[in-house]
């Protein structure tokens, strides 16, 4: 742990909209891909779950909607003739400021809880900001390791809280 | 579902999924736009990652905890806390199944909470997703958990 790490405690992000609103083929593609044909995710009069005022997505669905926006390069182009590349692009770090380690430190997921409020519902659109709740040092058998701990809120354009995400990193 | 009628101890009914073939997991990382290879091209994951065949995504497996909790809490009830932890692979050609056991009961005010503890196990019973959850079930005769859902105070 040093200063500069240290000062990062708190530290948020701005606010980011999700490039598309929910889109009902984007939860269509979503819940048919991991096999959940609940009527919510569709149906316009479902009067058992009147209380959702109409189709919604599923809980962690605001998770997944940060995608490339229209306009912005291809992240596949700089990697062509790379047969290292593994394919993923994209910040792990939510739009937080990266945390100033040495190069080559390991990257861990160790745990995710998520709080759900409301579903976001068809045509909404959604906003996420992060923070980093804690940085705390560990010793580990393999020396000392970093927890990280990034809080996440998603919130529809209104404002309404969706989902509250905690994910655990472990940097060593 | 009401609070009333569950028990600590009592398991949930189990969900199954599988076996999931690299159709399924195509399926996901693309409906995800997740383009990690290592869910989807076997000769990268197995001979650059060194990895034991493609692996099953992290986020389809809390897809299906999700699923399997709201299904137990119904309409009326409300799925508020889970957490996942990822502690073992689970690779192409495997069949999951989600478990849940009520390990408390506590009472608030307008419902009833649950604790539950969770996991996922393949086809050899061996454990990938221990997890914990807090599940809102509505009382019997009472007025079902409130959505937007408000936490006790």
């Amino acid at each position: 742990m040093t200063p500069e790490i240290e000062r990062l405690i708190g530290a948020a992000s701005g606010t980011e909209a999700a490039c598309d609103a929910v889109e009902p083929g984007a939860v269509r593609r979503y819940v048919q891909a991991y096999m959940d044909d609940s009527p919510m995710f569709h149906a316009p009069d479902d009067a058992r779950r009147a209380r959702y005022g109409g189709p919604v997505a599923p809980p962690l669905f605001p998770m997944n909607m940060f995608r490339r926006p229209f306009g912005t390069p291809d992240p596949f182009a700089e990697h062509a003739g790379n047969a290292h590349f593994d394919g993923i692009v994209g910040s792990t770090a939510q739009g937080l400021p990266p945390l100033p380690l040495p190069k080559g430190t390991g990257l861990l997921n160790a745990g995710t809880e998520v709080e759900v409020y409301r579903y976001a519902r068809h045509g909404e659109t959604v906003t996420a900001r992060s923070r980093y709740a804690s940085i705390t040092e560990k010793e580990s058998s393999k020396g000392p390791m970093l927890l990280v701990v990034i809080e996440t809120e998603y919130r529809t354009g209104a404002g309404e809280l969706l989902l509250r995400v905690k994910k655990t990193q472990i940097r060593r | 579902m009401v609070f009333e009628s569950v028990n600590v101890g009592d398991a949930l009914p189990p969900l199954a999924k599988g076996p999931l073939t690299s159709a399924h997991l195509m399926r996901w990382s693309a409906a995800m736009e997740n383009w990690h290879k290592i869910h989807y091209d076997k000769p990268f994951a197995m001979e650059h990652d060194k990895l034991p065949g493609i692996l099953v995504n992290g986020t389809l497996k809390q897809q299906f905890i999700m699923q399997f909790l709201r299904d137990w809490a119904g309409d009326d009830g409300w799925v508020w806390k889970v957490s996942f932890q990822f502690r073992a692979m689970n690779v192409e050609g495997e069949t999951l199944r989600m478990w849940g056991k009520v390990a408390a009961k506590r009472e608030a005010p307008a419902y009833g909470l649950v604790d539950l503890e969770l996991g996922i196990v393949n086809d050899q019973d061996k454990e990938s997703t221990p997890g914990t959850a807090v599940v809102a079930l509505p009382y019997r005769n009472g007025k079902p958990v409130p959505y937007p859902f408000v936490p006790p105070a």
